[in-house]
């Protein structure tokens, strides 16, 4: 076997393992397939390859920048293979999206239904487009191949420049609106990553990467079909490849110093790790490289340099998409075998398409002599099987068939048996949640929670109005807005004095020389104390004493108030020790509709239904 | 043991199983792609339908044939094929297990009839294979594979029937169960690469082989031209 048919036939095998998947995924769901949670919607299949696999087909609109608008001719052998690169590029972002997407079938409603709102509205507008235009820029290469097309041809090939520059403004908007669309998680994305700059970072970085990516593919297709690479042109790119990253790394770091961040990176945290090694791979190695003329024109220096450009960009957009997130959001995730396999899968694809159109079209200015397009060439004998092959092309066809094949089988037998049935999530009992009467809360699905009046609460909190009150909260590095972050009465100590409402028109308005004394420093100890003012603050022959003007929480309260009495009066009397039981005062009903062990666990008085906000006073304030 | 036998019967069961109906499927698209490349390059385009058609049907019900050739030998293959096909589709315990998987299953033999073929399997395999070895003319055209596929065949039957119908130690059972779900798994893998895929390109064959008949178009021209005659009739 050569190298092209060892290559096809992994890829083959990629392609066919990655078909199981799929199969498994849009028959029972992105659950059964992907580690991703509600809190961690955003995995690899982000990550690498719609993040990656858009800033991989920068190639497309650098080279032809260079080429249509730069006028340096010498780099025309370049200039198919950038613009099929990156056509086939956008098309396996299509299709990951398509597998990523919960309801990929709803994909169209983005062409009707216009949010002009929302970052992602521009992104797949843009991945459209650009898709298309990429797809008009490309095809007068096939259609060259048959006489039969020569006048649409001809049509597109007089819409050539404009196609051409169309192409590059919707993938410099393209580029750029992807970082945008992180913009909107300032609490979730690391400090190191996070910055308002995000969006010209990802296009300075596309460029930078959309070189490296041509010469990368340069090279490896010369090393599959064993052709001498166009190693001058590498050079040039390498060289401009230079320029572009330096000024990536001094817009990075100048905003990071601005910001005060810069520290965070030698904190010892994980992130600051990922960082530094994100830096190196993808800049400073590179550029220490391609700056030596000697490095730069030797075939090993390309190697490393490009594949360290790709390979760190490509972990920059994961770091972005999601990488960073975790620690932040708490929660952990790595993706399954099944995410990678299907990643690994549309990559193989496409390059497969790749290799086949080199073959068959004039993607090259010589297409590559690949026996297996010989009619001549003698027939294939395997000694393992004993059997003839045929001619070479039939061969071919055999081994990539057996390879795909065995894969398709192999990923059917690695799908776990049990996952394979899976009945989607649990209904949970939201009876006419919208104006409904009593709800029962129970966020984390485990049986407890609070039972909870969203009438009363929308009635009293204004109606329509009120929803976006507790639903929209967006309160930062927010999973789930407790009851506690309205109510925090129940668990904090709270101002009992009120000194804005005193000093307030609307309220007391009283005058600040009324309470602090005009000789003194206006702080708490100068003040009046409340009895001066209000002689009946606290009743004859009361209990509390008023020490400090914090009105303790309303759970310690209770607790502090209560407890004690009852305890005493339990032990007193034996007939009455059930006084003191928890349940005397936590005894708790759910609303009807709740399933009979659901109302059975809250009945009981472990209270874990009540959740305790970690906030210290200090935060609060 | 017991873990074994959890393995053949899960993931490996879902491999082979998968290898042999997808390696069928993929035989059969390479056949039918080189049958229209053939088609493609004929010269003589005229495929005599009807008579390619009636002689696929006289294989695959080969009733007129068995009496003029070899009939002790065609019928003792016919049987065997029966219970090949048969007993393990229409086995009760296969059934339920395909219940278990899929959710829905078909009719069923009865145990008694399903013990008959078992062992008329078993015993037709085995006559089969002394054929092959018997007979002078057999032996000329026989492969390695051909003296093995009927022992291989009937490994299952046999373990299969010790299963279902001795009161053997729990022991012998799990073993007789394992060399029963393995030798099946066997048979699955090399279905669609030995003999054995004649099951879905026998129907084909004929068609197969009067395309094969055919010369791609001006090929004497060709040959006339190699061989430094050009014109002479050929």
């Amino acid at each position: 076997m050569n190298r092209v048919h060892v290559v096809k036939a992994i890829l083959w095998a990629l392609v066919g393992l990655s078909l199981a998947v799929a199969i498994n995924r849009f028959a029972f769901g992105l659950g059964a397939t992907t580690n991703l949670t509600d809190a961690t919607p955003w995995g690899l299949w982000i990550g690498f390859d719609v993040m990656a696999g858009v800033a991989l087909a920068a190639g497309g609109f650098v080279i032809t920048a260079i080429f249509y608008v730069m006028r340096r001719k010498e780099f025309h052998p370049m200039v198919r293979p950038a613009v099929l690169t990156a056509f086939l590029g956008y098309v396996a972002v299509v299709f990951s999206l398509m597998v990523d997407l919960g309801l990929p079938w709803n994909i169209w409603h983005m062409i009707i239904f216009w949010n002009p709102h929302s970052p992602l509205f521009e992104v797949g507008w843009c991945v459209m487009l650009y898709t298309s235009v990429l797809l008009l820029e490309f095809s007068p290469v096939p259609l060259e191949s048959s006489s039969r097309y020569a006048k649409i041809r001809d049509f597109l090939m007089k819409f050539r420049f404009p196609l051409v520059l169309l192409g590059i403004m919707l993938s410099t908007l393209h580029q750029s609106s992807l970082g945008s669309l992180f913009l909107i998680m300032p609490f979730k994305l690391h400090p190191l990553w996070y910055t308002p700059l995000l969006p010209i970072l990802f296009f300075i970085s596309a460029v930078g990467l959309g070189l490296m990516m041509v010469s990368l593919e340069n090279l490896v297709s010369s090393w599959i079909y064993k052709r001498p690479p166009e190693t001058h042109l590498v050079a040039k790119l390498g060289k401009a490849a230079v320029w572009v990253l330096s000024i990536f790394l001094i817009v990075r770091f100048v905003d990071l110093a601005i910001t005060g961040k810069l520290a965070l990176m030698v904190e010892g945290t994980w992130e600051g790790f990922l960082f530094i090694a994100e830096i190196l791979i993808m800049a400073v190695i590179p550029i220490l490289l391609f700056a030596v003329p000697k490095t730069r024109n030797s075939l090993a220096g390309q190697w490393t340099g490009s594949f360290l450009v790709v390979f760190g960009a490509i972990f920059n957009r994961v770091n972005v998409g999601g990488l960073t997130m975790l620690s932040t959001s708490g929660d952990s995730y790595f993706p399954s075998w099944m995410e990678l396999s299907i990643s690994l899968g549309i990559v193989s694809f496409m390059v497969l398409v790749f290799l086949f159109a080199i073959e068959k079209f004039n993607i090259w200015e010589n297409r590559p002599t690949e026996e297996e397009s010989d009619p001549h060439a003698s027939p294939h004998f395997s000694r393992a099987g004993e059997v003839w092959l045929g001619a070479p092309a039939v061969a071919g066809r055999t081994r990539y068939s057996f390879a795909f094949v065995v894969a398709l089988a192999i990923g059917f037998a690695l799908i776990p048996g049990k996952k394979i049935r899976s009945g989607g999530v649990a209904d949970v009992p939201t009876v006419a949640a919208r104006g409904g009467d009593t709800l029962f809360v129970d966020g984390n699905r485990d049986g407890y929670g609070v039972a909870f009046k969203h009438q009363f609460h929308e009635d009293t909190l204004g109606r329509e109005q009120s929803c976006v009150l507790c639903h929209h909260m967006n309160m930062p590095q927010d999973k789930n807005s407790g009851c506690f972050h309205c109510h925090r009465q129940m668990y904090v100590a709270a101002d009992a004095f009120r000194h804005e409402w005193h000093g307030s028109p609307s309220g007391a308005n009283v005058a600040c020389s009324e309470c602090h004394a005009d000789n003194m420093n206006r702080t708490a100890t100068s003040a009046k104390t409340c009895e001066s003012c209000h002689t009946d603050l606290v009743v004859p022959g009361a209990t509390v004493t008023v020490e400090q003007y914090l009105a303790p929480a309303y759970t310690d309260a209770m607790h502090a108030m209560c407890i004690g009495c009852h305890r005493e009066v339990a032990a007193e009397k034996p007939e009455k020790e059930a006084i003191v039981l928890c349940a005397n005062c936590h005894s708790s009903a759910g609303p009807e509709y709740l399933r009979a062990d659901v109302l059975e666990r809250l009945k009981r008085t472990e209270f874990n239904h009540v959740v305790l906000p970690g906030l210290s006073l200090e935060q609060v304030e | 043991m017991d873990a074994f036998l959890e393995f053949a019967t899960g993931p490996l069961f879902r491999l082979t199983f998968a290898i042999m109906i997808l390696g069928l499927v993929r035989i059969l698209v390479l056949d039918l792609i080189g049958m229209f490349e053939a088609y493609r390059r004929a010269g003589d385009k005229t495929i005599p339908w009807k008579l390619t058609l009636s002689r696929t049907l006289e294989w695959v019900f080969p009733v007129k044939r068995v009496i003029s050739h070899r009939p002790v030998y065609s019928v003792i293959a016919i049987l065997f094929h029966i219970g090949l096909l048969v007993t393990p589709i229409f086995l009760f315990a296969h059934v339920q297990l395909w219940r278990d998987g899929l959710g829905f299953g078909w009719w069923t033999l009865s145990p008694g009839l399903a013990d008959t073929l078992t062992l008329a399997t078993i015993a037709l395999g085995v006559l089969l294979f002394l054929g092959r070895v018997g007979s002078r003319d057999a032996r000329s055209l026989s492969r390695k594979q051909d003296y093995l596929w009927p022992l291989v065949l009937i490994v299952p039957f046999i373990t299969g029937y010790v299963c279902a119908n001795l009161g053997v130690s729990p022991a012998l059972y799990r073993l007789s169960m394992l060399v029963h779900v393995l030798s099946g798994e066997l048979i699955f893998v090399l279905i669609p690469f030995t003999k054995i895929a004649h099951c879905v390109l026998m129907p084909l064959s004929q068609l197969v082989s009067t395309l094969a008949w055919k010369f791609p178009a001006r090929v004497d021209e060709d040959v006339c031209t190699t061989l430094n005659k050009e014109g002479a009739p050929v």
